[in-house]
């Protein structure tokens, strides 16, 4: 049962995130938020494979979310209610979206994208090998930092001069990832991907049962504020 | 790409008075090159560092001028399919797991489905890859990537096989199995192989083409007139003795602080690749118990996955170990502080870059440290005094590492450790790398590496297998 989720499609995967962003914009009200928020968590909690990832996508949401709540109570005549609705409404945006993007195999979602959906063949490819090589970022992240801190210029207590390191770093993955991609394109079109026309796919795009069902469960989940709001 | 050209036959290679100046350069890296190579002939390729060996495989693979900026005159023809294998095989990745990774280029040439599948299993099996098509492609060590990408490439059913350093980043065993399978793949193909380590190569090739400086042909010929003609400057050849190390000047490498003995006492590693379609766990270390001294070279040897690199991380105070001491635990330093009595030079030369010229990066942790340091002398060392004013990235590969070497040491920290300094030099470069592990040596520091290269003098050989001393 939970990984479940892990074997449907990948655009049922992220339909989950689709109509969560679509049903977000019924939230007016502090209890339609809370039925909406509440749907997702019970959800969450019986169906996903763990509960550390989906708590730190949570926690990044709840991040721009504060930031939300504060600028809404802050310019809109302080009325803490509205504020934690604003707030809530976006959790719900985003939240269940950055879970399920999680658990999609990259080539997997370019089969569906270009077979369902029928997005442009090369594109979509190109997409699919760059998402592939976020696995190897967190490794260079490490060699980065090993680097930088034996050179004298680690991370150190300071909040102020860790910010200015954590920009630095990121910095020198953005390097570290557009030379590799350098390497890769080169690679990518001496295998023909340069002069590639009419493209295949070697796995084809089915839709099982369980896919329909996924979808189903988004859009009852989409539903939710709707439901709630016209109840009340 | 399956046209053939109208100017060369299918498998035949043509160069007429091609150029490059790469952007940011102010000279030419090859003027006015011309190379002409037959169909199914197999050709070694040889130069010293930065003679623009790979990027003559860059364009015939049709990279310059497109994916990598520069200016590109005269004309380049390749007839029929080529196929590319890259020093770092993880840059060819396209995929999660291994078979949807080799179907990558059939799905190019648009071949239906049941076809494609067949022709993975084919160029699995060819490779020598018994895992399944399912595998994951981040599990695979640095020996089953390279062979994945060869199959990659065969999949491509080439009839041009371009090898760019394919077993460099190898240990020997390693390296033989890998070469022993692109030459069973190869058939008669043409092929075109640049290496620095030619000898292996030698008995597996009609023609050797020497590059000089400036990517201008030095000479041209079978093998056996090569072996029988003017030695080449900057060639690994056959029965050249170990260059001699070179003499660098004490006050380059002498320790600015009392060298120490550092020692791991069961020290066990586990380095965990997690996604959230799966984990993937390994032991690199498991209760290694090893450690260096002042003024001795201590080497790590052993196969590539062996956890070399890994011994040498957790030693400098790098890694947190699972398990086990290190002594001191220069792991709770401060950075600065860790800087000031270790030097690090890490694998990938392009982790270590921090500024944006050559000059400011061999500058940059002595002025942290608070040392003085004759950056103009420490590049001279290095063959690097033409490039002070380069940006690092612009750099061959062989350039790059002796800069991340003279970038990570030229403070003079009293622990140095390497990791695979002598990949992708030529005898000059390899005599500059080795004299400075000697005279730092001779000048009392304490140096620790990691190295598959057997010319390197040790005093201390730790040959590990599995995470432990073997």
């Amino acid at each position: 049962m939970r990984t479940a989720v892990l074997r449907v499609n990948p655009l049922a995967q992220l339909s989950v995130g689709l109509f969560s962003l679509l049903g977000s914009f019924w939230i007016d009200s502090l209890p339609v938020a809370l039925a909406a928020l509440g749907a997702y968590v019970l959800v969450a909690a019986v169906l996903l494979p763990g509960w550390r990832y989906p708590l730190v996508c949570l926690a990044f949401t709840s991040i721009a979310a504060l930031t939300i709540v504060y600028s809404t109570w802050r310019l809109g005549g302080r009325d803490l209610e509205i504020a934690v609705t604003a707030g809530l409404r976006i959790v719900v945006l985003a939240w269940p979206g950055s879970v399920m993007a999680g658990y999609v195999d990259p080539s997997r979602l370019a089969d569906y994208l270009a077979q369902t959906l029928r997005l442009p063949a090369r594109l979509i490819a190109a997409l699919a090998a760059a998402l592939q090589r976020f696995t190897g970022f967190g490794l260079a992240w490490q060699q980065l930092e090993r680097a930088r801190r034996v050179r004298g210029f680690g991370a150190g207590r300071h909040p102020v001069a860790n910010g200015r390191h954590a920009a630095n770093m990121s910095f020198a993955l953005l390097v570290h990832a557009m030379r590799g991609a350098t390497s890769a394109s080169i690679a990518m079109d001496a295998r023909g991907f340069a002069t590639a026309r009419g493209r295949t796919w070697a796995l084809a795009a089915p839709w099982a049962r369980g896919d329909v069902v996924a979808i189903g469960v988004a859009v009852a989940l989409g539903a939710v504020p709707v439901i709630a709001r016209l109840a009340s | 790409m399956d046209v053939v050209s109208s100017v060369v036959s299918r498998g035949g290679i043509r160069l007429r008075d091609v150029t490059w100046r790469p952007i940011g350069r102010r000279l030419p890296v090859i003027a006015g090159l011309d190379l002409e190579v037959e169909p199914g002939e197999r050709v070694l390729l040889v130069g010293p560092s930065g003679a623009g060996k790979s990027t003559i495989l860059h364009g015939l693979a049709g990279a310059l001028g497109t994916t990598v900026a520069g200016d590109l005159g005269g004309s380049i023809d390749v007839g029929g399919q080529l196929g590319l294998l890259l020093q770092n095989p993880a840059d060819a990745v396209v995929a999660e797991r291994i078979g949807r990774d080799v179907a990558f280029g059939p799905e190019n040439a648009a071949m239906p489905r049941d076809q494609i599948w067949r022709r993975v299993d084919e160029c699995l099996e060819a490779v020598g890859l018994a895992y399944g098509r399912d595998h994951f492609t981040a599990a695979l060590s640095g020996g089953e990537q390279q062979r994945l990408a060869l199959a990659g490439v065969l999949a491509m059913r080439p009839d041009v096989l371009l090898l760019d350093e394919p077993t460099s980043m190898l240990d020997a065993a390693t390296a033989t199995s890998v070469r022993e399978a692109i030459l069973a793949a190869a058939g008669d193909r043409t092929l075109v192989v640049v290496e620095h380590r030619i000898e292996p190569w030698l008995p597996h090739v009609d023609r050797v083409v020497v590059l000089g400086a400036g990517g201008v042909v030095v000479s041209d010929g079978t093998v056996e007139a090569f072996l029988a003609g003017a030695r080449p400057p900057g060639v690994w050849m056959p029965d050249l003795p170990t260059p001699a190390p070179l003499d660098v000047p004490v006050g380059l490498v002498r320790p600015e602080a009392e060298p120490f003995a550092v020692t791991a006492t069961e020290v066990s590693v586990e380095l965990v690749m997690r996604t959230l379609r799966g984990t993937q766990r390994s032991q690199a270390l498991t209760g290694l118990t090893a450690g260096l001294v002042p003024a001795r070279v201590t080497g790590f040897t052993g196969p590539s996955g062996a956890g070399k690199s890994t011994a040498l991380a957790v030693l400098g105070g790098l890694l947190k170990p699972a398990g086990g001491t290190v002594t001191p635990e220069l792991r709770r330093r401060r950075s600065v502080d860790l800087a000031s009595v270790v030097g690090w030079v890490p694998q990938n030369p392009e982790h270590g870059f921090l500024t944006t010229t050559v000059l400011a990066e061999v500058e940059l942790t002595a002025a942290r440290v608070g040392r003085t340091v004759d950056a103009a002398a420490v590049l001279e060392v290095f063959g690097l005094e033409r490039y002070g004013a380069s940006n690092p990235y612009r750099l061959s590969g062989g350039e790059q590492r002796r800069l991340a070497l003279a970038a990570a040491l030229a403070h003079r920290p009293p622990v140095v450790l390497l990791d695979e300094p002598t990949v992708g030099q030529d005898p000059a470069t390899w005599a500059a790398v080795a004299g400075w592990i000697a005279s730092s040596r001779a000048a009392g520091a304490t140096v620790g590496m990691s190295t598959h290269d057997a010319d390197l003098a040790l005093d201390v050989d730790h040959r590990m297998r599995a995470g432990a001393l073997a």
